[in-house]
């Protein structure tokens, strides 16, 4: 099965729209909140090069920003 | 099909149109990227009247409700105008999903977009320090010292949105004044990790993998000087999206649609406009709600003489 995993802020609009899409396609996600979770913050940025969020993980693939198109290319939606 | 009214944006110009001209019973299309505006990647809105305080994105919600709320009114959304072209009923509008609608009236409301800097390094570091959306990243710049660029409510908003984990912040404006809500200035005073220059330019990013400083002129002893900073945030206003439109109607120097601020006409009869693509003064949503009730009545006279002359005409 797709692991997707997604990188987020509490107050990121972005990651809020991005998290709605996979529960309106009813794809299962986990998610790190980096605001508060140190080791995640410097996983992300060691994944994507980017100090910014979101950063989604879909199986070891790396998304930066929300990029519907793309996410829906790797789930193939 | 042609519409009554097409209305260009989703922001609160687009969607007071919106509403006032579904209120007239026309036939309207809002074709909209997105809704909310600009604000809508704000943490918190407090100045919107009616409501003590809300996020971005409660306020894109209520706007998409209230246009919603109108069987008259159709959205397409999300879905951008590239192209107004005149006819002989009115205006063509071609978008980026290459669909094309034609409609009597033309109310645009695009809005602005984010400007930049335009300074070596910003483009190379966007997203690798350099970032434009201090409420999603500020929680990623923990314990780094920042800068924020500009003076106004966007930038000060940015330092407050930085001061619960940055360790250092720097809020740069070229201006010798803040020009931002000064309940907001008063609130970041009290905190001892923000220091204020006044009266600099900025001149480059610095940095290898991600940004580690900037270079800005010092326009009080006209030095070049240096500060040692992981991220930088860059808050200096907007940019008219008002290139799709440009051959039809005046702009002035900034590419703002000129208009007649009682009546939100632009100059060519038909296309009226409001909000932050016109030359308005002040960016703020209340008024770009109140210019787009403007330019929907107007709209709505204009239709009204459009119709009475082809009444006369087939008399």
């Amino acid at each position: 099965m797709t692991k997707v995993l997604i990188y987020n802020t509490p107050n990121c609009i972005y990651c809020q729209m991005a998290k709605k899409f996979f529960k309106d396609h009813n794809v299962a996600y986990e998610e790190k909140d980096v605001s508060v979770d140190d080791e995640a913050r410097e996983e992300m940025i060691a994944k994507s090069g980017q100090l910014g969020v979101p950063v989604v993980d879909i199986d070891g693939k790396i998304i930066v920003g929300f990029d519907e198109s793309a996410i829906k290319e790797l789930l193939k939606l | 099909m042609i519409y009554d009214i097409i209305i260009i944006g989703g922001g609160p110009a687009g969607a007071a149109a919106g509403v006032y001209s579904a209120r007239k019973k026309l036939k309207t299309l809002v074709i909209a990227d997105s809704f909310g505006g600009q604000s809508l990647v704000s943490d918190s809105i407090e100045n919107w009247i009616g409501v003590k305080k809300m996020t971005g994105l409660e306020l894109a919600k209520m706007l998409e409700g209230h246009i919603r709320a109108y069987e008259d009114a159709e959205i397409k959304m999300p879905e951008k105008a590239v192209l107004v072209k005149e006819i002989s009923s009115g205006w063509e509008i071609s978008t980026d999903k290459n669909n094309i609608y034609q409609s009597k009236a033309l109310i645009v409301a695009s809005g602005g977009r984010r400007r930049h800097l335009n300074v070596l390094g910003e483009d190379k570091f966007e997203g690798k320090g350099v970032s434009y959306c201090s409420t999603c990243d500020a929680p990623v710049f923990k314990n780094k010292p920042v800068a924020v660029i500009g003076g106004g409510d966007a930038g000060l908003e940015a330092v407050i949105n930085l001061v619960p984990y940055a360790s250092k912040i720097y809020l740069i404006s070229n201006k010798e004044l803040l020009t931002g809500d000064v309940s907001t200035q008063e609130e970041i005073k009290k905190s001892d990790k923000v220091s204020v220059i006044m009266n600099a330019d900025i001149q480059e990013i610095l940095g290898d993998k991600f940004v580690s400083g900037l270079k800005y002129l010092d326009k009080n002893d006209n030095q070049i000087k240096e500060l040692k900073i992981e991220g930088i945030f860059v808050e200096i206003g907007s940019v008219p999206n008002s290139e799709f439109v440009k051959d039809l109607v005046g702009t002035n120097q900034k590419g703002e649609i000129v208009i007649d601020h009682k009546t939100g006409a632009t100059s060519r009869p038909g296309i009226f406009a409001a909000g932050d693509v016109t030359d308005e003064i002040y960016k703020q949503n209340n008024i770009s709600a109140g210019d787009a009730v403007a330019a929907a009545l107007s709209a709505y006279n204009y239709l009204l003489n459009i119709k009475k002359n082809e009444n006369k005409n087939s008399n």
